[in-house]
């Protein structure tokens, strides 16, 4: 393994001084490589690629000489996984961001991976046109981080996720070849569908470069209804209620123990319209009737600045100081089982000495759940485990799986971030062996130590 | 195969003799798919009840070395159940129940081998439906639909199969039984689900599916509009969605396909027509009638002859059945026929449409065009008599021309009925050599065997010869 000298010479060979973020061993915090620092570690060098060639060359370099590799966008998801041993290179896509093809009258779009959602959702905004994801850090996240791990937001009830809207992508192999998967058109069925291999696969099995997408008419107008009760039982009657109905909502968020921008510990629901102006309305109305047919007690309807600013600060659940400890775990749940698990949410907040919070995708049968506020923020490791466990077992129990997705190190060392996987692990192990022969990428972070 | 075949005893010992099928004249049912022109005569066919006893035949089929494919209602379009080099066809007819239906959860699990209208029918009264509605819906299984990742007119606004499957329980090749995905929207770790749906019955046999449902919109609004050419239907097209608007459905007819369908059905449309477009708008009432009124403009501004609106129910499912029925109007039309299945960026419709009529022209080959317009999804009927020699070579000319103009305008040879045997040949066209291999090494992980369907998707070296590559 080269030396820091040696390695510093080697990748500049490769990309440039432009292309080459090295590791310092204090960095501040507002220095552009703590944002590739992983449980703590920090990588040995940040690489750039200004191409595709590039891509190629760094992972022939690093393999031969035999330096770990971990894909990264801009860094905002680098944390969900197991703690790495070491980092050698942190492999960002960042230079590449264009956007490559893009005919609005044809709703698609195709991009370089590096390309941040906010410039992409700017550009397409120019032909009433978007992206309907809404994955946390909204603002600085890349699309190529977003497939990577196949990213959402609380409006994937009425548009999916990141895999509802990928058509194509080009990957470079850890071997540095470049194939590619699916196309450019909404419909596709020549050949497997790899595409859903790479998405969510959190850069275990290649490097994606590019990325083809499906868009969707700006909506004419958005709106956000606010209601708060007394009882949870309320508002989860209230949800189960709209997603039975005729609504669309473009979100059915339960908030317990804080909701966005409020002060108010009542528990909440969040619900989002949007599309021509008489569907809103009516759609509104209809609401408020269900709501007060169940017991609200406040009903508001938010539009403008405030309902954006509603939208962001939800998607970026919990809102906190990064540098507080926090853990943050999401449960994957059939609809009908989110209220029993969120009585256990409550039971684990009324028995902690922190803070546990909750956000429910009502629609989805999502639950979000927050660690924070540990006194004199010291985390008791074994106890906090100990309860992940507990709301594990919730969600197991009845059918359901969790991932924690945020924790410190020390937590994440005591605990299966992933949770079991079953059966089908045979298989997922051979796609990695299949696919990252020579184990160059992401090794040991995803499910299983894959 | 005689009787007394070990093989073929073995498999009786799980199924029952009686659902075993070896007699040639029998057999000969299922020596194809809906694509007619492609036979191959499997040695026997074998009728499953459960998981347990697929995952036996399985075994046997290993054990004795024989290909195995799965059959779901044969209506596929590119020869995917066709058991190229014979042995077991295992058909899931049996395996048609629906084992739960789940209406706080909107989900259902099924069997592979109900038939896709039926999981509808099933839950209408409670006010929900299967979304992905093939145009074969009255007839295809669910286990077909997710072997092809099937599409239907619905998909321009509410996705593919894929779009649709929450979990599957799947036999693999080597006769385990593993689940993928479940009853939750997402698990953790690769999305194998993801990766079978699509895989052509190439991966394993899928026993069990858990499939979303869908409230049924409150209110629909459907158009027909009657234009004198194919271009101005087209253009009508990709206004509807520069303006922002995404219907349910939006489809095309031309003018052979209405003529065929007026002879046959009696619909009333007028025989000299160029176009005719089914436009479908669904969800919330309110606002639905402006959103009608910009698309009748969009028609008006091209030149539109008619247009009619469906006034009720009964209304709005003539013209669907008027859609859906198109197919079983081509007997009409000529002893035999091909329908490509291409997409190209909606942009591209009228250009590639243009050339594809040029195609016919320059064979002297009859092609009709039925197709998903609003998803760039064109189906060009080929139309010819395989008793003629002479046509059937003009006839392989003509699907070579028109699925390289799809993937010259950006597109790809196959938006919803798969490569089968039918389009192996064109794979090249859109996938590199490299692209290819991931697939074969991803194949060799669900299939190390290759007996598990065998001799489809994958060009062969004299594919790459007819491409002249
Ligand atoms: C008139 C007509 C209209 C059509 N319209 C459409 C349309 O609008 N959209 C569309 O997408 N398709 C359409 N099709 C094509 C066809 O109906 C679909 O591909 C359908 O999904 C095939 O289902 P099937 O049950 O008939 O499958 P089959 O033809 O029996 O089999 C198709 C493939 O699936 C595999 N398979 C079947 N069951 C299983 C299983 N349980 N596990 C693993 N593999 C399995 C088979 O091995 C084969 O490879 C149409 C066909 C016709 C004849």
């Amino acid at each position: 393994m080269p030396n820091s000298n040696q390695l510093h010479e080697d990748l500049i060979q490769i990309v440039g001084e432009a292309g080459l973020l090295l590791r310092s061993e204090n960095l501040q915090p507002d220095d552009q490589r703590s944002c590739y620092t992983i449980d703590g570690i920090g990588p040995r060098a940040v690489v750039l690629p200004a191409s595709i060639h590039e891509i190629q060359e760094v992972l022939g370099y690093a393999a031969d000489s035999k330096l770990s590799v971990i894909p990264a966008g801009s860094g905002t998801k680098l944390g969900i996984g197991n703690s790495p041993e070491q980092v050698d290179l942190v492999l960002s896509t960042s230079r590449l961001d264009q956007v490559l093809e893009y005919e609005p009258a044809d709703l698609t779009v195709t991009v370089e991976a590096g390309i941040p959602l906010a410039v992409l959702q700017a550009k397409l905004a120019e032909h009433g046109q978007y992206l309907p994801l809404d994955p946390p850090y909204t603002d600085r996240c890349t699309i190529g981080g977003m497939t990577a791990t196949n990213s959402s937001g609380p409006s994937r009830l009425r548009y999916g996720s990141t895999r509802d809207c990928v058509l194509g992508m080009r990957v470079v192999q850890s071997s540095g070849t470049v194939v590619k998967s699916g196309g450019k058109v909404v419909k596709n069925v020549a050949g497997y569908d790899l595409n859903k291999l790479y998405l969510g696969s959190f850069g275990t099995l290649g490097i994606i470069t590019e990325v083809s997408l499906k868009l969707q008419p700006l909506p004419e107008i958005e709106r956000s209804v606010f209601l708060t009760f007394t009882e949870i039982g309320e508002a989860v009657n209230v949800a189960s209620e709209i997603a039975r109905s005729q609504l669309l909502p473009t979100f059915l968020n339960l908030f317990v123990n804080g909701a966005p921008l409020t002060e108010s510990p009542e528990p909440c629901l969040l619900i989002g319209v949007d599309g021509h102006p008489e569907t809103v309305e009516w759609q509104i109305d209809a609401v408020k009737t269900i709501a007060k047919q169940n017991g609200a007690i406040g009903v508001e309807v938010y539009e403008g600045q405030r309902q954006q600013e509603l939208h962001a600060s939800m998607c970026a659940f919990p809102e906190g100081e990064s540098a507080a400890p926090i853990v943050i775990s999401r449960a994957n749940l059939r609809m009908t089982d989110v209220a029993g698990f969120v009585n256990t949410v409550v039971e684990v907040n009324d028995a902690s000495t922190w803070q546990v919070r909750a956000m429910g995708l009502m629609g989805n049968g999502i639950v979000y759940v927050a660690f924070s506020d540990f006194p004199d923020g010291d985390v008791p490791m074994q106890y906090v485990a100990d309860t992940v466990a507990n709301l594990r077992d919730a969600a197991t129990n009845v059918g359901g799986n969790l991932i924690v997705e945020s924790a410190p190190t020390a937590l994440k060392r005591q605990i299966d971030v992933w949770g079991p996987v079953g059966r089908s692990f045979e298989l997922m192990k051979a796609i990695k062996a299949k696919l990252d022969p020579i184990g160059l990428l992401n090794v040991g972070r995803f499910v299983g130590g894959i | 195969m005689k009787e007394n075949d070990p093989l073929i005893s073995e498999l009786a010992n799980i199924v029952g003799s009686e659902h075993v099928i070896t007699d040639p004249t029998s057999l000969s049912v299922y020596e194809c798919d809906g694509a007619t022109v492609f036979k191959a005569l499997p040695d026997v066919v074998v009728f499953p009840t459960t998981a347990q006893d697929i995952s036996e035949i399985v075994k046997i089929a290993n054990k004795h070395n024989v290909p195995f494919v799965a059959r779901g209602a044969g209506t596929g379009l590119s020869g995917g159940m066709l058991p190229v080099s014979g042995g077991i066809i295992i058909a899931l007819n049996r395996m048609n129940r629906i084992l739960e239906i789940d209406i706080a959860n909107q989900q259902a699990v099924v069997e592979p081998g109900v038939v896709n209208l039926g999981l509808t029918q099933a839950v209408q009264d409670d006010g929900y439906y299967y979304a992905p509605d093939p145009s074969s819906q009255q007839a295809c299984s669910i286990g077909g639909n997710i072997a092809e990742n099937s599409g239907g007119p619905h998909t321009l606004k509410y996705g593919v199969t894929s779009n649709h499957v929450l979990g599957l329980e799947v036999v693999l090749t080597d006769g385990e039984i593993v689940e993928f995905g479940g009853a939750v929207e997402e698990t953790p770790g690769y999305d194998i689900r993801g990766v079978m749906i699509g895989s052509e019955g190439t991966f394993g046999i899928v026993t069990k599916a858990v499939v979303r449902l869908l409230r049924k919109p409150e209110g629909y609004q459907t158009l027909l509009g009657i234009f004198e050419t194919i271009d101005e239907a087209s253009n009508v097209v990709s206004s509807i969605i520069a303006k922002g608007i995404i219907p349910a459905a939006l489809e095309m007819m031309d003018h052979f396909v209405i003529k065929a369908v007026e002879e046959a059905f009696h619909w009333g449309f007028p025989l000299d027509a160029g176009a005719v477009l089914i436009v479908e708008l669904d969800g919330i009432k309110a606002g639905m009638q402006q959103q009608a009124e910009q698309i009748t403009e969009i028609f008006n501004e091209n030149n539109c002859r008619e247009t009619r609106y469906a006034k009720d129910e009964a209304d709005r499912q003539q013209i669907w059945k008027s859609r859906k029925s198109a197919f079983g109007s081509f007997g009409r039309l000529a002893p035999n026929y091909i329908t490509q299945d291409g997409v190209v960026p909606r942009t591209q419709l009228p250009k590639v449409l243009r050339r594809v009529a040029e195609i016919s022209e320059k064979y002297d080959i009859p092609i009709a065009n039925v197709f998903h317009a609003g998803d760039g999804n064109i189906h060009p009927i080929v139309l010819f008599d395989e008793r003629d020699s002479d046509q059937c070579e003009r006839v392989e000319a003509v699907n070579m021309e028109i699925l390289s103009a799809c993937a010259e305008a950006g597109g790809t040879i196959t938006g919803e009925h798969g490569i089968g045997v039918e389009k192996m040949d064109y794979m090249p066209l859109i996938f590199s050599p490299e692209d290819l291999a991931v697939m074969a090494t991803v194949k060799a992980i669900f299939n190390p065997s290759g007996l598990c369907n065998p001799g489809k998707i994958f060009p062969t070296a004299e594919s790459y010869a007819k491409l002249g590559r």
